[in-house]
């Protein structure tokens, strides 16, 4: 069976000093997978690539199977991506914003409208429907952002650092929004939180100066932490 | 979705203070000059009857205020364009759009549309201004039409030029300071090298004046059609070179 994302020797950036080097992974339905590292590690680098926004310098990634690149855009309708500040227009109100994300991913009429009215009930948006996005506490942002990502319903969810800068009442309930979205879809998420890790994930792989230096499952026994701060000599799977 | 990005590209602008304060401003103009046009010429038209002359309100009148039209535009265009691209950039909004599922060159042409049509509120309602004159004044309706359509396709030349300098950047005010360093040296081209230079084809007065005079030419069509489609080719591979795919 074809894996759902699949990136194959995946580098990024200039030969002398890259962001990524040789990075494999490997994504099939219903994975919930962590990209873990430090600052600067090349997550969010790794999560741009898999999403299409950026293209490999070398290697390549495959959604279902086909390339991921410019001559097969309509590739990225599977993906859902929510980056580190939320793509969303301070000018527009919620439901504009909505409605934008749900027609750049080519929703129409009764399904776009269906497709809102949904995100609005399952990520709890409802009340502040006409606000303007600018206007929005970060918590509330955040959930604009997801529901921008899964307003199409797609097949893998990448997000980075979704739980950066809320505060624990707003961490909370993002993770139970996001422990509710991921049984719908596979997800890729970035972040340096244990916690996000452990309660969100079922795979995590470690992530050091643009290489992979590790890949663990992750299960409510498995000690986060020593991983961690494992020297960078350990690399392939290791469950 | 091409027209679909170009309605949000006008609906992002008409949400902003900008295009409204832009439009107020060029209506505020356009209104003051032609009406002290107008009132010049209502003041030597029995001269120009008495003397037989041959210029009317459409060389006195409509005709200047067309030139202080494209003007205006030269200033706006690159206000209302500066944060199309760059923006988006510099806002982290840009992710959105490279991770859906449009091409680099469906976003290009749409934004520029876009930007089109939030310079047709001004465009218009000036063109409305004008063709009121024709209640009490003889205007060479023909003439007023082509100078209408060079204004249009200028305000589309513009849009494309001013989202490929947007493209380049990754802050609005840099590409602001792009466009208008770049509109101005098209503006004066002509002025600094005579018409045997090889880049005097590049001068935009040479090309935008005949036609508001109602001079169609072949050449000055060529000129929008080419540099503008260059300027959407070579958004698209800004765009494109944004991901590392070129």
């Amino acid at each position: 069976m074809k894996p759902l994302l699949l990136a194959r020797q995946v580098s990024y950036g200039p030969a002398r000093n890259p962001r990524l080097t040789d990075i494999d992974l490997q994504l099939a339905a219903g994975d919930r997978l962590a990209l873990l590292g430090t600052n600067g590690a090349g997550k969010s680098t790794l999560l741009q690539l898999l999403a299409g926004i950026l293209g490999p310098t070398t290697g390549e990634v495959r959604v279902l199977g086909q390339r991921l690149d410019q001559a097969a855009p309509a590739l990225r309708r599977h993906i859902g991506f929510l980056p580190q500040r939320v793509p969303a227009y301070a000018e527009l109100n919620v439901v504009e914003n909505l409605r934008w994300a749900g027609q750049l991913r080519g929703l129409r009429r009764q399904a776009l409208d269906a497709a809102i009215e949904r995100v609005l009930l399952t990520l709890q948006l409802d009340k502040v429907r006409s606000r303007l996005a600018g206007r929005l506490s970060q918590g509330m942002l955040q959930r604009l952002g997801l529901a921008q990502a899964v307003l199409h319903e797609p097949d893998i969810l990448i997000l980075d650092e979704p739980t950066a800068g809320l505060d624990p009442l707003q961490t909370e309930q993002i993770r139970e929004l996001l422990g509710a979205l991921s049984r719908r879809c596979s997800l890729i998420l970035a972040t340096h939180l244990l916690d996000d890790v452990q309660r969100l994930c079922d795979r995590v792989i470690l992530l050091d100066g643009g290489r992979k230096r590790s890949e663990h499952a992750v299960t409510p026994d498995t000690d986060l932490l020593a991983h961690f701060r494992q020297p960078a000599s350990r690399t392939g799977a290791d469950a | 979705m091409i027209g679909a990005i170009a309605l949000h590209e006008w609906r992002r602008l008409r949400a902003g203070m900008m295009f409204w304060l832009l439009l107020a401003f060029g209506q505020l103009i356009v209104a003051w000059l032609s009406f002290a046009q107008l009132e010049t010429f209502a003041g030597i038209a029995p001269q120009l009857k008495a003397g037989a002359s041959t210029l009317g309100a459409m060389d006195l009148v409509i005709t200047p205020t067309f030139n202080t039209l494209v003007l205006l535009l030269l200033l706006c265009a690159p206000l209302l364009a500066m944060g199309s691209l760059a923006g988006e950039v510099q806002s982290g909004r840009i992710a959105l759009w490279l991770s859906s599922p449009v091409s680099d060159t469906q976003i290009a042409i749409g934004k520029a549309l876009g930007l089109w049509l939030a310079t047709l509120p001004l465009l218009l309602s000036s063109l409305l201004t004008l063709a009121a004159l024709g209640l009490g004044v003889d205007l060479d309706w023909p003439r007023f039409a082509l100078a209408a359509a060079g204004l249009l396709l200028f305000g589309l030349w513009l849009g494309c030029i001013t989202l490929l300098l947007s493209s380049l950047f990754d802050h609005p005010a840099a590409a602001l300071a792009a466009s208008y360093g770049i509109l101005l040296f098209l503006w004066l081209l002509d002025s600094l090298s005579g018409p045997e230079a090889p880049w005097y084809w590049f001068a935009l007065l040479p090309h935008v004046k005949p036609w508001l005079a109602g001079l169609l030419r072949s050449q000055d069509i060529v000129f929008f059609v080419a540099t503008a489609g260059a300027s959407l080719l070579f958004g698209s591979y800004a765009l494109a070179r944004r991901r590392g795919d070129t």
